[in-house]
């Protein structure tokens, strides 16, 4: 019996804040809410809205552009670093930390530097830009400049665990394989491709997962660089769909209930999208024989 | 595996180039912080900063409370990493040593449960929150998040790795389960417990979208969401800024620094699913 109590507390929260709050999430789709007032019941219209919404459209463009551009640009940067972190070389160690601090400084920081670096009258990048005599890019104010910056922060941001995992993933394979592979003559692209690339994917599909649904969620890059003041930017090039949610619900704050309703349908599209690398999973990924 | 690898210049080469890469968004954050207003509006831009000033620096204790909201930071995510590990620790305790019945149920549900991400829970967690009339305090900033999934099922899997005998052995002595917990499990599984415990700090460190939607006033909010009021709605002062960002990065970067074994062992961690 005394198991059960150690269990209460647990059971009690996810009680309130997630399974009455995913009912209250559920209940509110289906209700006009501002943040004063009773709600409203209009039946089925917030999900008529989403049909119809041409900004949720934008949202969900721009979301899976970001996450397009920057998953593999995270597996590209983790793979190099990962293979890099394997060498014994003099400052190792200080490579090592410097791998990590992405992950362990401030975000909003990274982020504000980011968006000084690439500012467009003072900022470094478009200095250099002009130094070799090209012409400056209003990186904010185009949707392929707000692209640009957003998927390189979210690079910059999230490469730091999938490296550690990708590390773990190669210190997994044995190295008489390479040994073998080797005394069959296979050069060093050959090993790559044809024995740690394959071995390597279940950690690969892990990193692949996780920064996907990282990526569909994201929020404190697009509502740093671009703040809605100047709705006409914020509301477009750089608009996600949980920045759009926490729009509808928090600042335009008439609209809770369509703000529900968004956040069901993004949780619906983050699990179809895991489903679907589930499934891609089970035709791509090798695990050994004991895996 | 390491032998097999021979060390060339072009590993210097890549070493070196990668690393000046990512270290190069903090050495400009570094130099902007050190810089007058003035300096920051050259064109084109000076590298160096020269002279360099703490003008940017005091400036930022005029805008923003920052000793409030580093305070409020490390009070937060102190609080929210003790509740959860209290809260994970007897959980998987009655799951992994105990095995209480249902324990199956619970765990399917628990895994079922980190599918689901918790940003869709802002609405009625924010409503929750508001009906407690606990909006505008610290609690509210880590409340929801105390309830951790991740946290009970990483427990879990060190618990379970916890021998047998020493349990049974204590329960012959009379010990009661919490003090096994406590005594026993907690400190074999001490590796377990220390990453959940830096994780959850860090995702506290982390966090902005929850604090900007609970908390309105300056003086209950994070650094994180704090330094974002620093950027002025039509022309910002970016020396103030970055010496605002430099100041809140660098506790974490210290810990780090004096941590890093356990933080890497951590960020290996949070991919064990």
């Amino acid at each position: 019996m005394i198991g059960y109590l150690f269990l209460i507390p647990l059971l009690a929260g996810l009680l309130v804040f997630r399974l009455y709050g995913f009912g209250y999430n559920i209940w509110l789709s289906f209700m006009n809410a501002g943040a004063f007032g009773a709600p409203k019941f209009t039946g089925l219209d917030n999900y008529r809205e989403l049909l119809s919404d041409s900004q949720l459209g934008i949202a969900i463009i721009n979301t899976f552009k970001f996450a397009a551009i920057s998953v593999p640009g995270v597996v590209l940067v983790s793979l190099l670093l990962a293979t890099l972190m394997q060498y014994r070389f003099r400052g190792e160690s200080a490579f090592r930390a410097i791998i990590f601090l992405p992950a362990v400084c401030l975000p909003t920081a990274i982020i504000l530097v980011f968006g000084w670096m690439f500012q467009t009258q003072y900022g470094l990048v478009n200095a250099a830009i002009q130094a070799i005599g090209a012409a400056p890019v209003s990186w904010f104010g185009s949707a392929n400049g707000v692209t640009v910056v957003v998927s390189l922060l979210v690079v910059y941001l999230s490469f730091s665990v999938p490296t550690i995992v990708l590390y773990a993933g190669m210190q997994d394979i044995s190295p008489d394989l390479y040994e073998a592979a080797t005394l069959d003559g296979a050069g060093p692209l050959a090993r790559f491709f044809n024995i740690m690339l394959p071995l390597l994917t279940p950690s690969l599909f892990f990193v692949i997962l996780t920064t996907t649904i990282g990526t569909l969620k994201l929020f404190d890059v697009v509502y740093l660089l671009l703040p809605p003041v100047d709705q006409s930017v914020s509301m477009n090039y750089g608009l996600t769909l949980v920045y759009y949610y926490f729009y509808l619900a928090f600042i335009e704050s008439g609209q809770r209930g369509y703000a529900a309703a968004v956040s069901l349908f993004l949780l619906v599209l983050i699990l179809a999208v895991s489903v679907i690398l589930l499934r891609v999973q089970r035709r791509f990924v090798h695990y050994g024989e004991d895996g | 595996m390491q032998h097999q690898y021979r060390v060339g210049w072009w590993t210097y080469a890549l070493v070196i180039a990668t690393g000046l890469v990512i270290l190069a968004p903090f050495a400009w954050m570094v130099a902007t912080g050190v810089m007058t207003t003035g300096q920051t509006l050259q064109v084109p831009p000076s590298i160096i900063p020269a002279p360099t000033t703490l003008a940017g620096t005091e400036e930022v204790f005029d805008r923003i409370p920052f000793l409030t909201l580093l305070l409020n930071t490390i009070l937060v995510s102190t609080g929210r990493a003790i509740f959860t590990l209290v809260v994970c620790s007897m959980a998987a305790y009655a799951l992994a040593i105990i095995k209480v019945p249902g324990s199956q149920v619970i765990l399917i549900l628990i895994l079922a449960l980190l599918m689901v991400p918790g940003d869709i829970f802002i609405v009625p967690n924010f409503a929750i929150i508001a009906s407690f009339r606990m909006t505008d305090t610290l609690v509210a900033l880590f409340l929801p998040s105390v309830f951790d999934v991740f946290g009970v099922f990483l427990l879990y899997q060190f618990f379970r790795g916890v021998p047998r005998e020493l349990v049974e052995a204590a329960r012959m002595d009379g010990a009661s389960h919490l003090r096994i917990l406590t005594t026993i499990v907690v400190p074999v599984a001490r590796s377990g417990v220390v990453s959940l415990a830096i994780l959850t700090v860090l995702s506290e460190w982390k966090d902005l979208l929850w604090p900007i939607v609970v908390n309105r006033s300056l003086d209950k909010l994070t650094l994180g969401p704090g330094l974002a009021l620093l950027r002025g709605t039509y022309t910002t002062d970016w020396n103030v800024v970055m010496a605002a960002g430099v100041m809140a990065a660098l506790p974490m970067i210290v810990i780090f620094l004096i941590l890093q074994k356990q933080f890497i062992a951590s960020f290996a961690r949070s991919g064990l699913k």
